[in-house]
């Protein structure tokens, strides 16, 4: 099983990075954050059911398009473990698929309040 | 200038829109890669795309290899955009035709500053493209009157005839020559004789179809080759030429100028094995004969040679 870092104290969206990407533009991170919201859930449960089904094609598609979404946002340990999952995929490994996607759900599940204690504060 | 971002990820699209808009590109969005090359196939489609790797119909190196076949088009730069990382991926890009290649998550300063260079071999390109072309126009055309050369106009005329013999077509061919031009440079200098000859050229194309062929066969004299043109017609259309520049003056620095032509032609639906030295012979024959018949006429070189129009007077100004 890949490793993944101990990272339960740390933010799980690096802000500060995400805005000098953007020119501090706070409407395009409202913007982005929306969008990710709208969209992860049902990525999220199309995901689990495709591990559950050992699906690993599937796996890779999704996985790649959460790294993508989740890099945009500057989730990066998120980001790497789904990359770690679509590396799985592509390899058409099911061993261990269950155990990675544990710490990546965990990892999205701590994004989440992040995420909307920013768009709270930016309704604010 | 235009830019094609092709990603089926909406967040991604949106932080390239942002971030390109903001550096004043004119941003096309697209989210798979078929859209990408029906858009960067337009005749004025964006010189610059960044492509997702992944895509659906059509991923981003799909996209390239189709786009690097069509040789027809102005180039394009091509970038690719993925998470893909290792060095088989970056050589699979670059051999599908992608000129350049960018990790996600990206950095908009070395984004904007690669887009750049793309910029700059953009441009160089198109110096290198309009050089080509000039050079290609001063090879072909002669550079006072700006009509096909004589090299490119006996050329066109060579082709002309297999074309003729081989659609068993007709072609008609005049050697028009102006009359007592010699009287024009000496009198009113070579600048004033220069004036003329560019009018006269700029006459002469305004008198033929847009698939005809005008060429400056010699220093005053002109060869014109008519595609497809009745033998019945020739004459007619010589009198147009004829007409078009005697009727009317040219205006030159030292004022208007009546000048006047003489045409030799020759009309014919089967050249047989005739060469085109033959050709210009027999046509050169028939201007001779004009400007022994009191020049400002057309006469026809075949047997029995034509008088269409009765002389009238050569340069006066």
């Amino acid at each position: 099983m890949d490793q993944h870092p101990d990272c339960s104290t740390q933010a799980a969206m690096n802000l500060a990075e995400l805005l000098i990407r953007v020119g501090n533009d706070r409407d395009l991170v409202w913007e982005l954050i929306v969008i990710f919201k709208k969209k992860s859930p049902l990525l999220m449960s199309q995901l689990k059911e495709s591990v559950a089904l050992g699906d690993t094609n599937r796996v890779e598609t999704i996985c790649h398009v959460l790294t993508g979404m989740l890099s945009c946002i500057a989730a990066t340990r998120a980001a790497a473990l789904a990359g770690q999952l679509e590396q799985m995929g592509r390899e058409g490994r099911t061993l261990g698929l269950s155990d990675a996607l544990t710490p990546f759900e965990q990892e999205v599940a701590k994004l989440l309040p992040e995420l909307d204690g920013f768009t709270l504060e930016a309704k604010l | 200038m235009k830019i094609l971002i092709a990603d089926d990820d909406e967040m991604s699209r949106r932080l390239l829109e942002r971030t390109l808009e903001h550096e004043g590109y004119g941003v096309i969005s697209v989210e798979n890669g078929r859209v990408a090359l029906e858009q960067l196939s337009l005749p004025d489609g964006p010189r610059m795309a960044l492509l997702d790797w992944m895509m659906p119909e059509l991923d981003g190196p799909g996209v390239c290899q189709e786009i690097r076949r069509q040789h027809d088009r102005p180039y394009v730069h091509l970038v690719l955009l993925t998470s893909r990382v290792s060095k088989q991926d970056v050589v699979a890009g670059l051999e599908a035709g992608a000129d350049d290649y960018l990790t996600k998550p990206w950095d908009p300063a070395e984004l904007t500053a690669r887009l750049r260079v793309g910029q700059r071999i953009l441009q160089l390109e198109d110096r290198l493209v309009e050089a080509r072309e000039t050079m290609r126009f001063k090879a072909s055309h002669d550079p006072l009157t700006s009509l096909f050369n004589r090299g490119v106009i006996l050329d066109l005329l060579a082709r002309e005839l297999s074309r003729t013999r081989r659609e068993k077509g007709c072609t008609v061919v005049m050697l028009g020559d102006l009359d007592n031009f010699k009287s024009v440079n000496d009198s009113y200098g070579h600048a004033v004789g220069d004036e003329v000859l560019r009018e006269i050229a700029r006459r002469l194309l305004d008198s033929v179809r847009s698939y005809d062929f005008v060429g400056r066969y010699g220093g005053e004299e002109f060869l014109v080759v008519l595609n497809n043109c009745d033998s019945a017609q020739a004459i007619a259309r010589a009198e147009e030429v004829r007409m078009g520049i005697a009727n009317h003056q040219v205006q030159t620095m030292r004022g208007p100028l009546h000048i006047t032509m003489s045409l030799g032609v020759l009309a014919s639906r089967n050249w047989d094995r005739r060469v085109v030295e033959e050709i210009l012979i027999e046509t050169d024959l028939a201007l001779y004969k004009a400007k022994a018949d009191g020049r400002n006429c057309v006469r026809l070189a075949e047997p029995p040679v034509l008088c269409a129009v009765p002389r009238a007077d050569s340069v006066t100004s």
